[in-house]
C-alpha cells in the first residue's frame, strides 16, 4: 500500500517576500531528490508555506526504491591496458570512480569496438530508510536570497547546514510515522540552551491565539489532513490562497462600515505581500487627522503602503478618505488597542511628511539643481548634476529631431533639467519610492506647464513592458511628447553611461536595473504613437549614439553596438510578453528591425495576423532556400536581366519588378501586412523557378545572373523580415 | 502605567533572571549600544557570554531642538546579548514584553525582516524588527560577521528602542511626554539637552562653521592617531575607546554639513580598517595569523 509522506520544516519568521519561491522550490526540490531516490511519487509533490514553516507534502508514495541496475561505459578495451597487459591509470580511474573493483568490470560489444562497462547493481531499500537521505538532500538543495549561520550542521560529510532562519522543529512522518532524523548543532554552540533538532510527529499552532491552554504548545498529528485540520483548529490558515482570500474580504467588509472601499485590484501585490507575513489575518481600522488630507494623495499612499503596508481607504470617488485598514496576525477582541498604537506610527510619518512638504516648497527645483552636484550618479559618471545637462540636452534633440516636434523641445528639456533636482528634497531622502513623483508634484505647485510637471512626475514609467501599461495616454495629457522625450532621454543617458562605464546585467545581478531601463526604452518607443501620437519609427542605434557620452577613463575598444544588441534583448522579450509566437518574434526582430521597437512589433503583428495564410508559410519554407543559395553569389554583381532567358526565370523576374515598387511603398506606409501579402503572393513564381531553373548553370554568366535574382529576392524579403525563421526548424 | 524607569529595571530584572550579567553604559559618546565592547568584542571569538545594559545613543543629524515628537539626538537602548543564541531565543523575548506588562493576545506583535549592517564596524547580521502594533520596537539580530570576522558561535542582539517601547505602554504621542518616573516627564529631564545638543551639532554656535570643522577634523585626528597607537601597544579596549571618540566626530562632522561625498565615503572606511583592527586584535586572530605564517616560514 502506497503511503502518505509528510514534511514541515519548522521555522522563525521566513520573509514575506521569499515565500512564493520557497513554495514552488520545495515541491520541485522534494521531487526531484524523490526521483534521484528513485521513489517516483504517482501524485503531484503539494507544498505550503506560512512564515513559520514550509511544508512538503506527497499522497502516495512508493513503498520501497526501485532496484538499481545500470550499465555505465567506460574506455575502450583497447585503451585500458598497456603493452604489458596492466590495467591503465584511466581503466583504473574508472572503475574507482563507479566504486567498482577492476576485475568485477564487464565488457561490452558495441559497433565502436569493446568497451569496459561498471554494472552496479543495488537492492532498493525500504522507503523508510531510504527518506533520511531524501531530507537531507532538501535541507541542502534549499536556496534562499540570503542565507545565514544558525550553529546548525548535517552529518552527511558536508558539516555545517545554512539555511534562511533557523529551523525550530520537523515534523517528519511517512505512513503516519516519525522518519527519525536529526539537525546537530556546532561543537562551541551546543548546550543545554542549543540542542539538536529532531524529528517529530508535532507541529505548533499561531504563537499567541489557542481556543483553550496556552499558545504555542506542540500539537501531535498523523496525516496531512489531520495536520491541516490541526494547524486550522490552532490558529494557522495553511494555504496561501486562503489567506489572501479571506483578507480580501475582511478589506472589503470594514471598508464598507466606514463607507468607502479599497482598490484591491491596484494593491493585489500588497494583499499578496500581507497575506505571507501572517498565518491567522484579521483587519483592524485606524484614522488620522483630517487635515493630514491636504498632503499630495501619492505622500498619503506611500506611507500608507511602503512603509507600514496598510491599506488606504477611498470615498466614492477615488479621494482619499482620513482612514486606513491594517492586516493583523490575530483576530483581536477589541481592536482599538491596536488600532489606537498603529495610528500613533501613521501620525509620527505624516507629520514628518507634512514637515517636508512644507520645508521642501520653499525651494525652487531649479535652485536645487547645484546641490546635485553632491550626490554621485556613478563613480567614473561624475554627479547627477552632469547627468541632468547630459539629459537635458538629450531630451531637447528627441524632441527636435527623431519626434520632429520643435515646439516641445524648450518644454522638454526644461523637465529633463529639472527631473533630478528632487534627489535633493527631504520627501524624497525618506520617501526614496517618491523619486521623480514629489519632483513633478513641487513642479506642478510652482505653477510649471502640464507638460513639464507630468514628464517629471512620470520620468521613471514605463516599469512593464505590456502595451497598457502606464502610464497611458489620458494620464499624460499634453504632456505625452515631453514625457517620452524626458523618460527616454533619462534611460538612455544610464544604460548607454553604465554600460560604457562597464556595469552589465548578469544573471540574477542587475544593481543599476540596466534590463528595466532598458526595457523603458523598448515600451515606449514600440508605442510611441499610441502614447504620443508622434508616428515614426525610431531606432535604437540613432538614439544610443547619440546618448553615448563623452567619459574619461572609457574602456578601449567600447563599442555602442553593445548597447544595441541589449536593446535587441528586450524587444524580443517585449514581444515575447505581449504573447507573440516565438517564430514570429524571430522573424520581425531581424535585420532592419532588430533595433526598431516599434518597427518589429509592427512586423510581428502583420505576421501573427498572416499566420493562417498558407502563401505565407510555403513561401517561408521557399525562402530558407533562397538565403541558402543566394549565399553562392560570390561579390556584388548586378542583375545581369539579359542573361535571363528560361521562361520560370523570366515570370520570377516580372514578378519582382511588379510587386517591389509595391512592397517598397506599403513599407514605407508601415502596412507591413499589405507588403508580406505582396510578398507572399511570389510564392507561385518561386515556386515554378525552382523546379524548372537548375540555379548552378555550368555557364558562369547564368550562374551569376540566376545567383543575383536570387540575392535581389532576398533582400527584399529581409529589409521586412527573415519569415523563414516563422517556420519551425523541422520543416 | 508603566514608568520609563520602571521599563528599565523590568527589563534588567528580567534578563538578570535568564542569566544575563548586567553592565553599565560605556562613558563614551556613541552612536548605537551595539559599538559597546560587550557587544562589539564580546560577540567574537568561542566564550559564551550574556549581558544587558542600557547604553544612551547620540545619532547628531537626528537632533531635531527637542521641537519633533520623535525624533531625538539622544536615545536610549536597551541591549541584550545572548551568545550563543538559545533555541528558545524568541520565546524569550516575547516573555521579556509580557514581564514588561504587554498583553500578547490582545496586541499584533510580527517579527517583519529587517537584516541590520553597520558599516563603520564591518558588521552585519539577519533578523528581524519586531512590530507592537505596527510599530519598531526591537531590532533583532543574529550576528553573522563583527569587525569583520565570520562569528561562530552566532550571538543573538536583541535592542529595545526605550522612548518607542515606552511610548506604546504608555500611550504618548510625543516622547516629551513620556514619564521618566511618576510626577517627572521626559520634557523635565531631557528637553534642554535636546536644545542645546541640537544647537552644537548643526553649528548654530559663537563660531563660523568652517573653524568649527576644522576642530572635529583635528579631534578626528588626534583621536584616529591614539587609536592607533593604542593598537599598536596592543591595547584593544583603550583603543576602541577612541575609536568610538573618531565616530562620533565623524557623525558631528557630518550632520553640520562639514564632508562631501567622496570624503564622506573615505572617513567611513578609515573608521572600519580601524574598528577591524581593534576586533582582530581583541580576539587574538591577528596572533594567530602570525604564528600560522612563522610556521609556514619554517
Amino acid at each position: 500500500m502506497d503511503r502518505e509522506l509528510l514534511i514541515e520544516i519548522g521555522v522563525e519568521e521566513l520573509p514575506a517576500a521569499w515565500l512564493p519561491g520557497l513554495t514552488k522550490q520545495l515541491a520541485e526540490k522534494l521531487e526531484a531528490r524523490l526521483r534521484e531516490l528513485r521513489m517516483v511519487p504517482d501524485v503531484p509533490v503539494e507544498s505550503y508555506s506560512t512564515p513559520r514553516r514550509l511544508t512538503g507534502v506527497v499522497g502516495r508514495m512508493p513503498e520501497r526504491q526501485e532496484d538499481l541496475d545500470e550499465a555505465i561505459t567506460g574506455p575502450p578495451v583497447s585503451a585500458a591496458f598497456n603493452a604489458a597487459g596492466e590495467p591503465t591509470p584511466a581503466a583504473l580511474g574508472f572503475a574507482k570512480k563507479q566504486g567498482v573493483a577492476f576485475d568485477a568490470l564487464e565488457r561490452i560489444e558495441t559497433p565502436k569496438g569493446t568497451y569496459l562497462v561498471a554494472r552496479r547493481r543495488q537492492r532498493g531499500k525500504s522507503a523508510v530508510d531510504a527518506l533520511p537521505d531524501l531530507l537531507t538532500g532538501l535541507l541542502r538543495d534549499m536556496a534562499f536570497p540570503k542565507q545565514m549561520h544558525w550553529d546548525a550542521m548535517l552529518e552527511d560529510g558536508r558539516g555545517e547546514l545554512v539555511f534562511g532562519r533557523p529551523i525550530r522543529w520537523l515534523l517528519f512522518l511517512y505512513g503516519g510515522r516519525v522518519v527519525p532524523y536529526t539537525i546537530g548543532r556546532m561543537s562551541n554552540a551546543a548546550g543545554p540552551l542549543v540542542q539538536e533538532v529532531t524529528t517529530g510527529a508535532f507541529t505548533y499552532g499561531h504563537r499567541f491565539l489557542a481556543t483553550s491552554g496556552r499558545a504555542g504548545r506542540s500539537i501531535k498529528v498523523r496525516t496531512f489532513d489531520d495536520y491541516r485540520a490541526r494547524l486550522g483548529e490552532h490558529f494557522v490558515i495553511l494555504e496561501h490562497s486562503e489567506r489572501r482570500d479571506r483578507i480580501a474580504r475582511e478589506l472589503e467588509l470594514k471598508a464598507r462600515k466606514l463607507g468607502g472601499r479599497v482598490a484591491l485590484r491596484e494593491h493585489a501585490g500588497l494583499v499578496d505581500e500581507v497575506a505571507d507575513l501572517v498565518e491567522y489575518p484579521g483587519v483592524v481600522a485606524g484614522f488620522f487627522e483630517r487635515s493630514f488630507l491636504e498632503l499630495p494623495h501619492e505622500v498619503l499612499t506611500t506611507t500608507l503602503v511602503h512603509h507600514q503596508h496598510y491599506f488606504p481607504v477611498l470615498a466614492e470617488h477615488g479621494e482619499l478618505k482620513e482612514a486606513f485598514l491594517a492586516v493583523v496576525n490575530t483576530s483581536p477582541a477589541e481592536e482599538r488597542p491596536i488600532a489606537k498604537n498603529a495610528e500613533r506610527v501613521v501620525t509620527a510619518r505624516l507629520r514628518d511628511a507634512r514637515f517636508f512638504w512644507e520645508a521642501d516648497r520653499r525651494t525652487k527645483l531649479e535652485s536645487r539643481l547645484d546641490r546635485l552636484h553632491t550626490i554621485v550618479f556613478h563613480k567614473k559618471l561624475g554627479s547627477y548634476r552632469d547627468k541632468a545637462e547630459r539629459i537635458e540636452k538629450l531630451a531637447r534633440w528627441i524632441t527636435e529631431q527623431a519626434f520632429g516636434n520643435p515646439a516641445e523641445a524648450d518644454n522638454a528639456a526644461k523637465a529633463a533639467r529639472l527631473a533630478k533636482a528632487d534627489l535633493t528634497t527631504d520627501m524624497v531622502f525618506e520617501f526614496t519610492e517618491l523619486q521623480g513623483t514629489m519632483g513633478g508634484i513641487y513642479a506642478r505647485e510652482e505653477g510649471l506647464p502640464e507638460q513639464v510637471w507630468k514628464a517629471i512626475y512620470y520620468q521613471y514609467l514605463p516599469i512593464g513592458v505590456e502595451a497598457d501599461a502606464p502610464p497611458t495616454k489620458a494620464q499624460l495629457g499634453p504632456a505625452a511628447v515631453t514625457w517620452a522625450a524626458v523618460s527616454l532621454a533619462d534611460k538612455l543617458d544610464s544604460v548607454t553611461s553604465l554600460m560604457k562605464a562597464g556595469e552589465r546585467a548578469t544573471g540574477s545581478r542587475d544593481p543599476f536595473g540596466l534590463r528595466r531601463q532598458m526595457q523603458g526604452i523598448v515600451k515606449t518607443l514600440m508605442d510611441l504613437p499610441e502614447l504620443t501620437g508622434v508616428d515614426h519609427e525610431i531606432a535604437l542605434t540613432a538614439l544610443v549614439d547619440r546618448a553615448d557620452p563623452k567619459m574619461v577613463g572609457a574602456p578601449d575598444g567600447w563599442d555602442s553596438a553593445a548597447v544595441v544588441a541589449f536593446g535587441h534583448d528586450r524587444i524580443r522579450y517585449a514581444l515575447e510578453q505581449r504573447g507573440f509566437p516565438l517564430g514570429v518574434i524571430r522573424s520581425a526582430v531581424s535585420g532592419h528591425s532588430a533595433d526598431n521597437p516599434l518597427r518589429a512589433r509592427r512586423i510581428a503583428e502583420a505576421l501573427k495576423a498572416l499566420e493562417g495564410s498558407e502563401d505565407l508559410r510555403a513561401l517561408a519554407v521557399l525562402f530558407k532556400r533562397v538565403k541558402n543559395i543566394a549565399r553562392e553569389l560570390k561579390g556584388d554583381a548586378t542583375l545581369d536581366r539579359a542573361a535571363l532567358a528560361e521562361p520560370a526565370e523570366r515570370a520570377l523576374l516580372d514578378e519582382l519588378d511588379a510587386r517591389r515598387p509595391r512592397v517598397t511603398a506599403a513599407a514605407g506606409a508601415s502596412d507591413y501586412r499589405r507588403a508580406f501579402a505582396e510578398i507572399a503572393g511570389l510564392r507561385a513564381a518561386i515556386d515554378r523557378f525552382f523546379t524548372e531553373v537548375f540555379v548552378m548553370a555550368e555557364d558562369a554568366r547564368l550562374r551569376t545572373a540566376r545567383l543575383a535574382l536570387m540575392a535581389d529576392l532576398r533582400d527584399l524579403v529581409l529589409n521586412l523580415a527573415d519569415i523563414s525563421e516563422i517556420v519551425p526548424q523541422t520543416e | 502605567m508603566v514608568t520609563l524607569q520602571q521599563l528599565i529595571f523590568k527589563l534588567s530584572e528580567f534578563w538578570a533572571s535568564r542569566g544575563c550579567l548586567l553592565q553599565q553604559p560605556l562613558d563614551i559618546e556613541m552612536g548605537a549600544g551595539t559599538m559597546h565592547p560587550e557587544t562589539f568584542l564580546r560577540v567574537l571569538g568561542p566564550d559564551p557570554w550574556s549581558v544587558a545594559y542600557v547604553q544612551p545613543s547620540r545619532r547628531p543629524a537626528d537632533g531635531r531642538f527637542g521641537e519633533n515628537p520623535n525624533r531625538l539626538f539622544k536615545h536610549q537602548q536597551f541591549q541584550v546579548i545572548l551568545k550563543p543564541a538559545p533555541d528558545e531565543v524568541q520565546q524569550l523575548y516575547l516573555q521579556s514584553l509580557e514581564a514588561c506588562g504587554i498583553d500578547l493576545r490582545a496586541h499584533d506583535v510580527r517579527f517583519e525582516e529587517d537584516n541590520w549592517e553597520s558599516p563603520t564596524l564591518g558588521a552585519w547580521g539577519i533578523g528581524w524588527q519586531v512590530l507592537f502594533d505596527g510599530q519598531e520596537i526591537t531590532q533583532f539580530t543574529y550576528f553573522q560577521q563583527a569587525g569583520g570576522i565570520d562569528l561562530s558561535p552566532i550571538s543573538v542582539e536583541l535592542t529595545y528602542g526605550l522612548e518607542r517601547f515606552a511610548m506604546a505602554l504608555q500611550d504618548v504621542d510625543n516622547v516629551f511626554d513620556l514619564e521618566w518616573t511618576a510626577g517627572v516627564k521626559y520634557r523635565d529631564v531631557r528637553h534642554r539637552d535636546e536644545v542645546e545638543q541640537s544647537k552644537y551639532a548643526f553649528g548654530q554656535i559663537d563660531m563660523p562653521a568652517a573653524e568649527l570643522h576644522r576642530i572635529h577634523r583635528e579631534l578626528f585626528e588626534q583621536y584616529y592617531l591614539l587609536s592607533q597607537t593604542l593598537l599598536r601597544s596592543d591595547l584593544a579596549l583603550p583603543a576602541l575607546d577612541y575609536c568610538l571618540k573618531c565616530s562620533h566626530m565623524f557623525n558631528l562632522l557630518d550632520a553640520s554639513g562639514g564632508i562631501g561625498v567622496t570624503e564622506r565615503t573615505a572617513y567611513i572606511l578609515r573608521v572600519r580598517q580601524l574598528a577591524v583592527a581593534i576586533a582582530k586584535k581583541w580576539a587574538g586572530v591577528e596572533d594567530t595569523e602570525k604564528k600560522e605564517k612563522a610556521e609556514q616560514t619554517k
